[in-house]
């Protein structure tokens, strides 16, 4: 009981630490913080959809993009109100990503990674094809959120998403859904012999996971100022990918630590944008090779072992295999 | 156009069919290929002997996947890894973004034109670029070739039924894993071959696999994973439809009308044209 309190109250430190830090940060570093928010969500429900379920969607970053693309063209060619716009975006966006998910994934394997991959694509090309339309590779203006570019109001703005999203996700994977859409992955076809009605949870899990990512598409769309197709690029997709696998896949802090940790070495690292990537990439493929599980693992693996010294705590398999 | 992405689509599905694994590298084993191709013709033997390229090509890329499946994708099949799909699908992504990234690190981001292969040619009335008659032609070569060998020879032979049952294989004298590693190869090759054949079509540069990629994909699931037949009659029909689309309705929309059929076919078959139910056990 003590100890959840301790990781209750270890939390609220945090959160406390993030509400105070951009008092004592330049403008530039809470931009940058709040990019790093819109991955946390973004990372946080692909891994409830990649990690968790077990269900590769390649066209997260997409449902991103036409979020703010919905609701930039909603506000701007309709002229409808903000926040009608941004929900009107979100509602299409899971309308959308329940008609992807019916209809590919009816089927066990792989046909959704197959087919969003193409989606994404076929997204990005139609956005930069209809110039007249969308702005094309001119990229689009959309209305600020706040009125203003000072990126201090933004970053409470993503901060409570973030914070909103994990706590949806976490709530999720405690309940009973959680359950079922931990037996998706490890054997579907156990699952369904249980009783699991899979193809609907995978919907569901589809249409969470999409939603939160249009969700992030339209307040980072109100937050630049500026959307274009580039952020429709697979080389997002693959960010994304790498922050969860980095930060360690199937545990709730992994993608929030690895989208920090890994934001935080790209901006160090962002005069060579390609060595850059091609050091991430290797890491990626040396941890699934050799350690899977990534930064949370570690973590985890090192305290144990911390405990273990002090002489109290309990002796995991693998150690006792040693 | 639709028989130029078969090769694509056939190397990821004959890669599929033996080992249940997607090499998402595909676009990127293609632009190796353009690359490679690209360095022989300028630098050593000029553009009168492309076709002695394609054979290095070939050679090349096949070595280069088979060495890939040898480090990366066989320690699925030994027992170390538990999350197969997971675990080739994150692979064989940040394979591509790897090689990507290194292609932009080694030669720059810019675009590479090969000189042409052949100058334009007319058959009859109808004019003719020489680049894509000659990718045609070699592509239907390259295919027939595959089959004959595919068919035909022991080894064809051997990789068919690998498909069909694996444990049942190991029981004739097959062995499995180092079938995996040379049908890796092939399809790398196959993938490297089109890029080498494509490469004044499509020019040279880091981002050239992606296109090709996109159809092939779209083509696997239109034709059904893992069928080799369901590439050929999928890739023709997703020609069909785009030239159709483009001519009827607005051609600069041409990359949209094969996702529509791809929806379609998912609507009606859910498997594919030629696919079947995966059956687990």
């Amino acid at each position: 009981m003590l100890k959840h309190r301790l990781n209750y109250f270890g939390l609220l430190l945090l959160l406390l630490s993030a509400i105070v830090l951009p008092f004592y940060l330049p403008d530039y570093w809470i931009h940058s913080l709040t990019i790093t928010f819109y991955y946390v969500i973004m990372a946080a429900t692909w891994n409830l959809l990649g990690g968790y379920t077990g269900q590769f969607s390649l066209s997260h970053h997409t449902f991103a993009l036409i979020g703010s693309y919905t609701s930039a063209l909603l506000i701007t060619k309709a002229g409808i109100p903000m926040w009608t716009g941004m929900v009107s975006s979100w509602i299409f966006n899971a309308f959308l990503s329940m008609l992807l998910g019916i209809l590919c994934l009816r089927m066990q394997g792989i046909y959704l990674a197959l087919t969003t991959w193409a989606f994404a694509e076929i997204v990005k090309t139609y956005i930069r094809m209809d110039f007249e339309f969308t702005g094309g590779d001119r990229g689009l203006k959309t209305p600020l959120f706040f009125k203003t570019m000072n990126p201090l109001p933004y970053y409470y703005l993503f901060l409570v998403f973030a914070v909103l999203t994990i706590i949806v996700i976490a709530i999720i994977m405690r309940s009973r859904i959680g359950y079922y859409l931990r037996t998706i992955r490890n054997d579907e076809v156990a699952a369904q012999a249980m009783g699991v009605n899979t193809v609907r949870w995978k919907v569901f899990v589809f249409m969470v996971a999409s939603v939160f990512a249009s969700i992030a598409g339209t307040l980072y769309g109100h937050f630049t100022g500026l959307i274009s197709p580039v952020s429709g690029e697979f080389y997002e997709m693959a960010l994304i990918i790498i922050f969860v696998v980095i930060g360690g896949m199937r545990s709730q802090a992994g993608p929030v630590i690895g989208a920090i940790s890994i934001r935080f070495l790209a901006e160090v690292l962002k005069k060579w944008p390609e060595i850059r990537m091609v050091l991430l990439a290797s890491a990626v493929i040396l941890i699934m090779r050799f350690f899977n599980g990534g930064l949370m693992e570690f973590l985890r693996r090192g305290y144990q072992r911390i405990q273990q010294r002090k002489g109290r705590g309990p002796v995991s398999v693998f150690q006792k295999m040693e | 156009m639709g028989v130029l992405y078969c090769l694509m689509s056939l190397g990821v599905n004959f890669i599929y069919g033996i080992m249940k694994v997607i090499n998402w590298a595909v676009g990127e084993f293609f632009m190796i290929g353009a690359y490679v191709q690209y360095l022989l013709i300028v630098n050593f033997l000029g553009a009168r002997y492309w076709y002695v390229g394609l054979f290095i090509v070939a050679f090349c890329t096949f070595f280069l996947g088979a060495f890939v499946q040898k480090i990366l994708i066989k320690p699925m099949f030994v027992g170390i890894i538990e999350e197969k799909t997971e675990y080739a699908t994150i692979v064989t992504i940040a394979m591509a973004i790897l090689f990507r990234n290194l292609a932009i690190l080694i030669g720059g981001p810019y675009i590479y034109t090969p000189p042409d292969y052949a100058p334009p040619t007319r058959i009859g009335p109808l004019p003719l670029s020489g680049n894509n008659f000659i990718a045609f032609i070699g592509t239907i070569v390259i295919l027939a070739f595959f089959f004959y060998f595919l068919k035909k020879t022991w080894i064809g032979k051997a990789f068919q039924a690998v498909s069909q049952n694996r444990t049942g294989v190991l029981t004739a004298g097959i062995d499995v894993l180092k079938f995996d590693m040379i049908a890796f190869g092939i399809g790398s090759a196959l993938a490297g071959v089109g890029g080498a054949l494509l490469a004044p079509v499509l020019l040279v540069y880091p981002l050239c696999g992606v296109i090709p990629t996109v159809r092939g994909f779209e083509i696997i699931v239109i034709g059904g994973l893992g069928s080799i037949p369901g590439v050929f009659v999928a890739g023709l029909s997703l020609g069909i439809a785009e030239s159709l689309g483009a001519a009827f309705i607005n051609p600069s929309f041409i990359d949209i009308y094969g996702f529509g059929l791809l929806m379609f076919i998912l609507l009606i078959k859910p498997y594919g044209l030629f696919g079947k139910p995966e059956r687990s056990v």
